[in-house]
C-alpha cells in the first residue's frame, strides 16, 4: 500500500529523526517528495509505501511526536470555477496531475499524481491552483 | 457550423459541398489580450470635479479625458505592482457586478470646483462603461521556449530551464482571423462575440501586419493580423472575461471573442478548411532579451497540441495557454446565436488595408523622427 502526506512540524519535532524511525522501526519506504525547513518548523511531503498496519504504525508515531499528519488531498486544490483551462499548468506539473484531453481541451487534475511541489501554483493565470500547506 | 464542425465536414464531403450547403462559420478564441481595457463615464458629481487622476480599486486609470471619463488598462497596476490585482482584475469585479472603489482628484476650476472625491461606482452607478481593445485575437503567434539556466516568467507564462517547457497563445485552427487569412469577410464594422456578448470590429487592431511571412495556401507563419474590437461591458459574462496574473510580468485580460465568418464561395471554404496541420508558428527562445530573437524552428499546431515538440532533439512539453476549451464555448455559443436569430451577420463598413509596414520604436533625434 502507498499513500502520500503532508507533514508539518515545530522546530523540536525536526530535531527528531522522523524519517529514519519510519523506516527502521515502522518498515516503511519512504520517498521525500519536498522538504522545507527552517528555524520555525518545516513541511514535508512524504510518499509511505508499506503494509496497511504499518503505515497506520508510522502515522501514529508522528502525531505521538507533535508533527501535523495531512492526506496529500487537502494539501493541493483546484478551483474549478476559476480555472479557464488554457493548459498552462499542464507543461510545467512535473508528475502530469494536470493534463488536457486532447479531444475536449479540458485540464484535470488527478490529486492522487500531485506531489504538492508548488510548481503550477504561480503559473495560473487566474489563480486557480491553490497550495494549502 | 462551428469552425470544428466545418472542417470535420469539408473532410467528409469536399470543399464544393461545403460552400453550397454551409452559410456561415463560427471561429473562436479565448487567452490572454494584454491590449485590452474599459472606457468609463462615472457621471457628474455635485459639486462637479475635472478628474486628472483617477484610481479603481487602487489601480491607476487613466484621466486626460474630459471631466469624469477614465480608461482602466488591463495590466495598470497599483504602485505596489501588486500583480494580483491589476486592471484586469477590475474589470472582471465591475463585470461580476461588484462596486470598486473611485478616487479621484482635479486641480479645481470655476466650472469644476471639487478637488477629490472617494466613492463607489458599479456597472450599475455608471453612464458608459465599454470595453474597447486596440490589439485582440492575433492572427498567430509566437511559441517561447527558454534555454538559460533558470525559470523564466513571461507574458507567454512560465518558461522552465534547459527547453523545460514550450508554450504558445494561438487557438490555430479555431481562431477567427486564421480562418480568413486575407479579411475578406473581416473589416471595420463586423460584428462579434465579445466577452460573452455582441460586439464590433472597430478598427484594424495595433501591430496589424498583413505582410507578414505565409504559407502556400495563405496562413501566416509570424504574427500579423489583429483586430480592434469594441462592446458593452455591462452585457458581459464573466465566464468569457477573467483578470489574469502572470509571476513577474503583471496582469492581463482573457477574454473570449468569436467571429462568424459567412461561406461566400469556394475560395472562403478553403480557407476555412484549414487545420492545425496547416498552420506552423516559429519557437523563440525567450531568454534572449532582444526584439529580433533567432527562429529555433517552425512547428505545426498540431505538433504543438499533441503535448510535445521536438526542439533541438528534446522533447518538450507544451502548453497551449489560449483555452481551446473555451473557445470552443465561444464558437458554439456564437453559432446558437445565429441560429435562435438574435445575431445576425454584419458585412464590414470597410476592410482592412492590405498593406500596412510594421514599424519599431529606436532612439532617434527630432530630425530623424521628422
Ligand atoms: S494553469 Fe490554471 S487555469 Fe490554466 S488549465 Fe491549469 S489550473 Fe486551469
Ligand atoms: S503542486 Fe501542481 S505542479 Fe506540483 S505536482 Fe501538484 S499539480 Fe503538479
Amino acid at each position: 500500500m502507498k499513500t502520500k502526506v503532508v507533514l508539518t512540524f515545530s522546530p523540536e519535532a525536526s530535531n527528531q529523526p522522523i524519517t529514519h524511525n519510519l523506516i527502521a522501526k515502522h518498515h516503511l519506504l519512504v520517498n521525500i517528495l519536498r522538504a522545507e525547513i527552517d528555524e520555525v518548523g518545516g513541511k514535508m511531503v512524504l510518499e509511505l509505501s508499506g503494509k496497511a498496519d504499518d503505515i497506520r504504525g508510522g502515522i501514529d508515531y508522528l502525531k505521538a511526536n507533535g508533527v501535523g499528519v495531512r492526506p496529500i488531498k487537502e494539501g493541493v486544490r483546484r478551483d474549478d470555477e476559476a480555472c479557464t483551462h488554457c493548459g498552462m499548468c499542464v507543461s510545467i506539473c512535473p508528475t502530469k496531475a494536470l493534463t488536457m484531453d486532447l479531444k475536449t481541451g479540458k485540464v484535470s487534475f488527478n490529486e492522487d499524481k500531485c506531489v504538492a511541489c508548488g510548481v503550477c501554483i504561480d503559473a495560473c493565470p487566474p489563480r486557480a491552483m491553490e497550495i494549502l500547506i | 457550423m462551428t469552425a470544428s464542425e466545418f472542417k470535420e465536414y469539408v473532410k467528409a464531403n469536399g470543399v464544393k459541398k461545403a460552400a453550397r450547403e454551409v452559410d456561415v462559420v463560427t471561429t473562436g478564441t479565448f487567452g490572454a489580450m494584454c491590449s485590452s481595457g474599459a472606457y468609463i463615464n462615472f457621471g457628474h458629481a455635485d459639486p462637479p470635479i475635472k478628474m486628472q487622476k483617477i484610481w479603481l480599486d487602487g489601480v491607476p486609470a487613466q484621466a486626460g479625458l474630459a471631466a469624469v471619463d477614465g480608461y482602466i488598462g488591463a495590466t495598470a497596476l497599483d504602485e505596489t505592482n501588486n500583480m494580483m490585482h491589476g486592471g484586469a482584475h477590475v474589470i472582471e469585479d465591475l463585470v461580476r457586478g461588484k462596486a470598486v472603489r473611485l478616487r479621484a482628484t482635479g486641480h479645481g476650476t470655476d466650472c469644476y470646483p471639487r478637488k477629490e472625491i472617494d466613492t463607489y461606482v458599479s456597472l450599475r452607478t455608471v453612464n458608459q462603461a465599454v470595453l474597447m481593445n486596440v490589439r485582440n485575437a492575433y492572427q498567430n503567434y509566437a511559441v517561447a521556449t527558454n534555454s538559460s539556466a533558470k525559470t523564466l516568467y513571461t507574458y507567454m507564462g512560465k518558461l522552465l530551464p534547459e527547453f523545460g517547457n514550450a508554450t504558445f497563445s494561438s487557438a490555430g485552427e479555431l481562431s477567427p482571423l486564421m480562418n480568413d487569412p486575407y479579411y475578406r469577410t473581416i473589416g471595420i464594422g463586423t460584428r462579434i462575440f465579445l466577452g460573452g456578448t455582441q460586439g464590433y470590429v472597430m478598427w484594424e487592431g495595433t501591430q496589424f501586419n498583413p505582410g507578414a511571412p505565409r504559407t502556400p495556401n495563405g496562413v501566416p507563419k509570424r504574427p500579423a493580423g489583429t483586430l480592434a474590437v469594441i462592446g458593452d461591458l455591462k452585457q458581459m459574462n464573466p465566464e468569457f472575461l477573467k483578470g489574469l496574473t502572470f509571476t513577474r510580468y503583471g496582469s492581463s485580460l482573457g477574454i473570449g471573442i468569436g467571429v462568424p465568418i459567412p461561406i461566400l464561395d469556394e475560395d472562403m471554404a478553403r480557407c476555412c478548411a484549414v487545420t492545425n496541420n496547416d498552420i506552423l508558428a516559429a519557437v523563440f527562445d525567450y531568454s534572449q532579451p532582444t526584439r529580433s530573437r533567432p527562429v529555433l524552428r517552425e512547428v505545426s499546431y498540431a505538433e504543438l497540441r499533441s503535448g510535445d515538440i521536438d526542439i533541438k532533439g528534446k522533447q518538450v512539453p507544451t502548453s497551449p495557454l489560449s483555452s481551446m476549451y473555451k473557445a470552443r464555448q465561444v464558437s458554439e455559443v456564437l453559432k446558437s446565436w445565429i441560429l435562435k436569430g438574435e445575431f445576425t451577420i454584419q458585412e464590414p463598413v470597410q476592410s482592412f488595408p492590405k498593406d500596412r509596414p510594421l514599424r519599431t520604436l529606436d532612439v532617434r533625434t527630432e530630425r530623424e523622427a521628422t
